[in-house]
């Protein structure tokens, strides 16, 4: 089993094929049992709609919420915004919602492909974003630095919150495997859509302020929605 | 499955009968007791039945039905760890038995042979194995990417490499012995 010492992979696969294939009984009787404790209750049940249908939804409930919040105050950063400004900031953003959704409906789906990690898809969201605010704002001015941020972190977490709920609410009837991941998702989905609607509303373009507090709505949203679904693990016989 | 959503009591059966050794073995490999293992394998059942509808249709069903399992698994012991405030250190768990390692004709048991390794890379060296499921569906059932689980694989194949070469030098040593 061995070349010049050496044990490498042609030898392990046989082994753990060899054990692969012993036979593992189980107890007939205990399958037996366990269709009869189901029987009773296998009726139809209605699938899950396809996953693109899940995703457009949340995504369609996070840009619904930006809009609406900005609506409501005025839609004022975004016309004193550039054209290039606006075509930057908002198609980043809606790749990043667009991801965030995705993540979080195959998080609520047991057995779904993942391309990345909701860890990783807050990291690269916060980052890019901060490249993209670095390059295009340019006024290093730091007025009511804390007093304006702490308005917007909680204008963007009042849009944030509601807008992870209302995804939560859409995909209700799925199963979150693992429910800190899910909130995570969920949470970073919110905080984008709180996120935007502050760069429809807000109209302080020091790079420090946008960069600090705005994409601090996006980190403050993941977290709290991660902390919620480590909270759910602890309530009895849920599924998350 | 498609039958088991429509209601199908049969097809219920049929799935239990086809995916519960699976999952049974999954449970036990996973340094459960058989015990622990049927009761994890009735609770995961139950789990199933009450998601059924988060299956769709035209999606491999195996990753669907090891992420529920994965996750009885997890929550099992989870509650264990809250109830005894008792934690096993994984990579503590005993080293493969030599013996059993490399005669001839003889196979390990695939719970002994993989009883060196954390429980992350275990458990994707099951499913490749026993369940002879693809790198893709192994991410899909743990939640993972395919790139994470190549790296388990790997690592996992590092360990078993070394425990091997051990336990070769040490029943080689005791053979000179005597």
């Amino acid at each position: 089993m061995k070349d010049n010492g050496v044990v490498n992979d042609k030898h392990i696969d046989p082994i753990l094929d060899r054990a692969a294939k012993r036979p593992n009984e189980v107890d007939s009787a205990r399958l037996e049992a366990i269709a009869d404790s189901i029987k009773a209750s296998t009726r139809p049940v209605r699938a899950l709609p396809p996953a693109w249908t899940l995703t457009l939804g949340t995504a369609l409930v996070a840009a619904a919420v930006a809009i609406a919040g900005a609506a409501r105050v005025g839609f004022l950063g975004f016309e004193k915004q550039s054209t290039l400004d606006r075509a930057l900031i908002f198609s980043m953003l809606a790749i990043f919602v667009w991801l965030a959704s995705t993540e979080f409906v195959s998080q609520m789906i047991p057995g779904s492909r993942h391309r990345v990690t909701p860890g990783a898809l807050l990291a690269a969201a916060i980052a890019a974003l901060l490249a993209m605010f670095a390059l295009l704002f340019h006024d290093y001015h730091m007025t009511q630095f804390v007093s304006l941020g702490l308005a917007c972190l909680s204008t963007g977490l009042l849009h944030a919150v509601p807008t992870a709920l209302i995804c939560w609410l859409v995909l209700r009837r799925g199963f979150a495997v693992n429910s800190v991941a899910a909130g995570l998702a969920a949470g970073t989905l919110g905080g984008l859509a709180g996120l935007a609607m502050l760069e429809l509303h807000c109209t302080d373009f020091e790079v420090l302020h946008i960069m600090v507090w705005h994409c601090a709505v996006v980190l403050v949203s993941g977290a709290l929605g991660a902390l919620v679904g480590w909270a759910l693990r602890f309530l009895p016989s849920r599924n998350a | 499955m498609a039958g088991y959503q429509a209601g199908d009591f049969a097809a219920a059966t049929a799935l239990i009968n086809r995916v519960g050794p699976q999952l049974h073995r999954f449970f036990v490999a996973q340094s459960a007791s058989r015990a622990d293992a049927d009761d994890l394998l009735q609770e995961t059942w139950l789990r199933i039945h009450k998601v059924r509808h988060t299956y769709r249709p035209g999606e491999p069903a195996l990753p669907w039905f090891y992420a529920i399992a994965r996750h009885v698994r997890v929550d099992h012991y989870r509650k264990l760890v809250r109830t005894s405030a008792r934690e096993q250190k994984l990579d503590d768990l005993p080293d493969i038995p030599a013996s059993h390692v490399d005669e001839p004709g003889h196979a390990a048991r695939l719970d002994e042979l993989l009883a060196p390794l954390p429980e992350s890379q275990r458990e994707v060296i099951e499913m490749l194995k026993v369940a002879e499921m693809s790198l893709e569906e192994v991410a899909r059932a743990t939640s993972s990417t395919i790139g994470s689980v190549k790296q388990k694989v790997h690592r996992a194949y590092e360990k078993l490499r070394r425990t091997i070469a051990e336990a070769e030098a040490k029943k080689s040593r005791s053979g000179a012995l005597l």
